[in-house]
């Protein structure tokens, strides 16, 4: 395990950022870490890194507080904010101190440089790049320690369409050489194709932690699409145990029952139907109703 | 423009403090300076009533680099110039914005200052004010404007350096390279000469009543002297900012 | 593209670089000198910062060749005469003597001390002095004492200026003192002339007593003169110092002044032991050639001797003649900004966008990334403005002397104190702006803070301040180091202009050091405290 997060709690004076968060990042795949603004995603990657205290709980990175790891960044490499840069400096430069401060030789620079495909504006100053390039400098700074872990804030904002590509390929073959992924967005589509493992956050706390498949099967409850004519089609349903609900058009939605029970009870009743679709929610919805209790609390609490 | 730069300056948090801390500063220290002053001088009134600006400039100076350094600073330079594209005319409200706060800030300190020398100067055995003498009015007059245009200075040299940090660093070493360096400086011609030009010295010549002849520069030319510094200031600012992109 | 992150290149040894197991420990100093290289890359990499701190102490630089000074010295005209201890002193007077050979003592009445002293020269400009053009000609003015005129009982080696000595007298406004060697002075009573005054010589050792009636003598000092000759040079005095008039204004101290001069009168003389000469000689002793005011009447009963001049430690400055070698380091204010500015700069930054969270991330003992940052920043402030100081010191020197300025001689000793000092005065400046700007984290208040707290106290007690509130602002604020400059010490028995401006600090060198390591180190700890307790 190679970042572990156990009951974080931490309050900015009235407002409560974690509520006992608690999930871990397992090597080989790639965790995403996925909540509204506001879901203290990054409050808890600031308390990883040691930048924020937590109040209480705890924080490990390879089984170690960060603050006492010896070469942090050969443990963990991460991606808060691509701005955090000095502009005067040339993104070969702000690599360089920081390689300086692990120990690691100018060469390293360079080959993460060449990964990260910046090689040919190295010698230009940072505070000249697009957000994009600077996405790719955070993740050449991430890289410098070749840690085992990465961890990384929102790291498609900002970025192109092929830069995202780019990303998603790269994050992918991080995990597949065996190292821990933590990427947190609040766009659960940006991560349908990459993560392996959901953790979903909410009001400070962890919500759902679990494999993508286990998170889309947790969340569908068979809603069924019914388009008939006959009205007794309803009565029908509701007596072989389903909820059934009816809209303008006439099209049923039928929830309590699999697809294959549905069309059972209209053959029974001898019904006659035009379609009957099972509905299969997508990441996006499944993440939408777990998190939509954090939502309202937030939007009533602005209130 | 001017609405919007007036309205950017009184919701700058701090400012208000700064320039009240810039009113408390130049009336405490000319306070210390009238109750520790020792000397028979028939100028020594005025002079140690009004030493209180030499420590009051430098806040102006910050207030003034804080009006637009903040801007570049966070990068609001590049909202103001959206909204208020012609360059020129922003510097010229900004100008204005300043002048006008500085002056009533500078003339509330030099009032202040004022009224402590009206107070304590009889008890301290030092020769009382008299607003009467054309000299006194001239002295607090043109402390103000003295003040005022320390201020404008610091807009330009800030416009152009683009870097608080830099920009009151280069201000306050204006300021005060040519005083220190002219006490220095083992030749009269010299010390003379950095008198003339400095823009500490030359300005506060403003505040010297009583024997006039031996002066490095007179009253008002010195007062010029310290203009000149800040239109120049100004006019490489409206230049460069005309120039450069934002 | 390729996405693989080659490990070998990354120069871990194996088992660090094994997913999630321990590193091995390595020494905390390892840690540090990595800290260190990185912040030094940091700073060498910022092309501003590096423009900023050359710019800085060029412009110190320029200031200490380009002096403005110009002067009429050659090294034969202005060179001061070496006293027994090795030091440069003034040694100019009026003596009237005869040998005095083995032990001995004299005895003598001063009646009277009458003398000249400038006119009060109304809105006569100040003169630092640098040459003796400047004591041209025979002091006019109004009759008056300066307060260190002296009249009185001398022995001495010889008459060679710089010879030991050692002295009785009355004074202007300071009673009667007992000096030898120069730089020793002891206050007898505060009586003024008429008064007796007795030397007596005993081998190497001279005993100096004063009366009141010439009945009841009061011991004053005794003091050994090392290796004194058999035969000796003994008999009155009188010189008068350059003579200032100092007005302790509101803004700036304005002084003016000239040479002196004072005639003793003296009566009741007496001598015993082994007078050979049985004559009195009149010799005008040192100063310059080109004026000579000194005067003898040398016929009892009623003795007169008319002398200007000192006999003191050499000072530089309107006592005395040309400059030291602080007044070479005049520019060091200039950098001093730009130190200030890049310390608190070099801060700041990184609250500035957030780079903090990368530096933290990647060394999370914040104690340690800031006494890295404060190690680098101190000593490459340390090393270039030792680079500075040492050209400033050594060319700009030069370039004094060519223009006909006198620069005092300065041992090795003080040179070191002189140039290192400067260097650390820098440092320490720079390392406390850097934890001003720890703390405030805006780069415009820790700039201005810093230059506040140690920029302008300085400016203050040199321009605006005077007297007793230039000293305590430069007894209490971190400009207190600038003492480090002090090339001379203020002798109390010399009146002089000692203000910063002329290279005079109230607090002793390392005194004055002392000040600005505290409050760098008190702000160190404030930053760290702070860097430790906030969240990044």
């Amino acid at each position: 395990m190679n970042i572990t997060v156990d009951s974080l709690r931490k309050r900015f004076g009235r407002t409560v950022a974690l509520d006992g968060m608690s999930f871990a990042v397992e090597p080989g795949q790639v965790t995403g870490f996925v909540g509204p603004n506001g879901a203290g995603k990054s409050t808890t990657m600031r308390v990883i890194l040691g930048l924020d205290r937590a109040d209480s709980g705890s924080a490990l990175v390879s089984g170690r507080p960060y603050r006492s790891l010896d070469r942090p960044l050969c443990q963990v490499g991460s991606l808060l904010d691509a701005g955090a840069l000095q502009p005067g400096r040339t993104a070969r430069n702000h690599l360089l101190w920081l390689a300086h401060s692990q120990g690691l030789p100018g060469s390293r620079v360079d080959a993460v440089l060449e990964q990260a495909g910046l090689t040919a504006v190295a010698r230009r100053r940072a505070g000249g790049f697009s957000l994009g390039m600077r996405q790719r400098l955070g993740i050449a700074a991430a890289m410098l320690g070749d840690p085992p872990a990465v961890m990384l804030d929102e790291p498609f904002n900002g970025m192109d369409p092929e830069g995202i590509i780019w990303m998603r390929g790269f994050l992918r073959s991080l995990a597949a050489e065996g190292r821990a992924v933590l990427l947190s967005s609040h766009l659960m589509s940006e991560l349908e194709g990459v993560a392996d493992h959901v953790v979903v956050a909410g009001r400070g706390r962890t919500i759902a932690d679990a494999s993508i498949g286990r998170l889309l099967a947790d969340t569908t409850r068979g809603r069924v699409v019914v388009r008939t004519a006959d009205p007794a089609a309803k009565p029908a349903l509701t007596e072989a145990g389903a909820t059934v609900t009816e809209d303008s058009s006439g099209t049923l939605t039928v929830t309590g029952l699999p697809a294959e029970a549905v069309v059972t009870a209209l053959n029974r009743s001898g019904i006659a139907f035009s379609e009957v679709a099972a509905r299969r929610t997508s990441l996006e919805e499944a993440y939408l109703e777990l998190t939509r209790d954090a939502v309202e609390f937030r939007a009533e609490e602005a209130r | 423009m001017l609405h919007a730069e007036w309205t950017k300056f009184r919701t700058t948090p701090g400012m208000i403090w700064l320039l009240l801390i810039a009113i408390a500063a130049t009336v405490t220290v000319s306070v210390l300076a009238i109750s520790t002053a020792d000397c028979p001088q028939r100028d020594c009134g005025v002079s140690a009533t009004l030493t209180g600006v030499r420590v009051g400039q430098a806040v102006i100076a910050i207030v003034a680099v804080l009006v637009i350094g903040d801007e570049y600073r966070t990068g609001m330079i590049r909202t103001t110039l959206v909204a208020m594209p012609r360059r020129t005319g922003m510097l010229a409200a900004k100008v204005a914005v300043v002048s006008a706060v500085l002056t009533v800030a500078s003339a509330t300190a030099v009032l202040g200052s004022f009224v402590a020398g009206l107070h304590l100067l009889p008890g301290r055995d030092l020769p009382a004010l008299s607003l009467t003498e054309g000299e006194v009015i001239r002295a607090f007059g043109g402390s103000i404007l003295y003040l005022t245009m320390i201020g404008l200075l610091g807009v330009g040299v800030t416009v152009v350096l683009r870097s608080p940090a830099a920009a009151i660093g280069s201000v306050l070493g204006l300021l005060y390279v040519f005083p220190i360096v002219a006490a220095a400086v083992p030749d009269q011609d010299w010390e003379r000469r950095l008198q003339q030009i400095g823009p500490m010295d030359a300005g506060l010549a403003i505040q010297r009543t009583g024997d006039l002849t031996d002066l490095p520069v007179q009253p008002w030319h010195g007062l010029g002297v310290v203009a000149l510094w800040a239109v120049a200031a100004l006019l490489t600012a409206a230049v460069l900012l005309h120039r450069r992109d934002a | 593209m390729s996405t693989s992150f080659p490990r070998e290149a990354a120069g871990l040894s194996p088992d660090s670089a094994t997913h999630g197991q321990t590193p091995p420990p390595v020494s905390a100093l390892r840690t540090f000198g990595r800290l260190m290289r990185a912040e030094w890359t940091k700073l060498r990499t910022v092309r501003g910062w590096m423009a900023a701190l050359l710019g800085g102490v060029a412009a110190m630089i320029a200031l200490g060749l380009m002096t403005g000074a110009q002067g009429s010295c050659t090294p034969q005209r202005c060179a001061q005469p070496t006293g027994p201890d090795g030091q440069e002193v003034t040694d100019a007077f009026s003596f009237a003597h005869q040998p005095l050979t083995g032990d001995g003592s004299i005895t003598v009445r001063v009646a009277e001390m009458d003398g000249l002293i400038p006119a009060d020269p109304g809105t006569e400009a100040e003169d630092a002095g640098q040459g003796p053009q400047r004591a041209d000609g025979p002091p006019s003015g109004m009759p008056g004492l300066a307060p260190w005129a002296k009249t009185g009982l001398m022995i001495k080696d010889g008459t060679r200026p710089g010879a030991a000595y050692a002295a009785i007298m009355t004074t202007g406004s300071h009673g009667v003192r007992m000096q030898h060697n120069f730089t020793h002075d002891r206050a007898g009573t505060s009586g003024n002339a008429p008064r007796w005054l007795r030397l007596t010589r005993t081998g190497e050792l001279i005993v100096g007593e004063e009366s009141a009636d010439g009945h009841a003598w009061t011991k004053v000092g005794e003091v050994r003169l090392n290796g004194l000759p058999a035969t000796v040079q003994a008999g009155m005095f009188a010189t008068s110092p350059q003579y200032s008039r100092v007005d302790d204004g509101l803004i700036g101290t304005a002084a003016s002044g000239g040479p002196s001069q004072v005639t003793g009168a003296f009566d009741h003389l007496e001598l015993e032991g082994d007078w050979p000469a049985a004559a009195w000689t009149g010799t005008k002793i040192g100063g310059p050639i080109d004026r000579d005011v000194s005067g003898f009447g040398l016929t009892g009963p009623v003795f007169r001797v008319t002398g200007s001049g000192d006999v003191a430690p050499a000072t530089a400055g309107l006592a005395g003649i040309g400059v030291t070698i602080t007044q070479t380091l005049v520019g060091t204010f200039v950098a001093l900004i730009a130190v200030v500015v890049l310390g608190a700069v070099v801060m700041t930054a990184e609250f500035r966008r957030g780079l903090v969270r990368t530096t933290l991330a990647a060394a999370p003992r914040r104690g340690r990334v800031l006494a890295a940052k404060a190690v680098v920043l101190g000593g490459v402030t340390f090393l270039v403005g030792l680079v500075a100081a040492v050209l400033v010191v050594e060319i700009g020197g030069r370039v004094m002397v060519s223009r006909g300025v006198y620069v005092h001689p300065v041992t090795t000793g003080i040179r070191t104190q002189v140039v290192v000092g400067t260097a650390a005065l820098l440092a320490f400046s720079a390392v406390l702006a850097m934890a001003l700007g720890t703390v405030l984290r805006r780069s415009l208040t820790a700039v201005t803070t810093g230059i506040v707290l140690i920029v302008l106290p300085y400016l203050l007690s040199l321009t605006a301040l005077s007297g007793e509130a230039a000293d305590w602002v430069l007894r209490v604020t971190p400009a207190a180091a600038f003492a480090l400059q002090q090339s001379r010490p203020a002798y109390p028995q010399v009146d002089n202009l000692y203000t910063a401006a002329l290279g005079y600090f109230p607090l002793p060198p390392w005194g004055g050091f002392s000040v600005l390591v505290a409050w760098t180190t008190a702000a160190l700890v404030v930053a760290a405290v702070a860097l430790r307790r906030r969240d990044a």
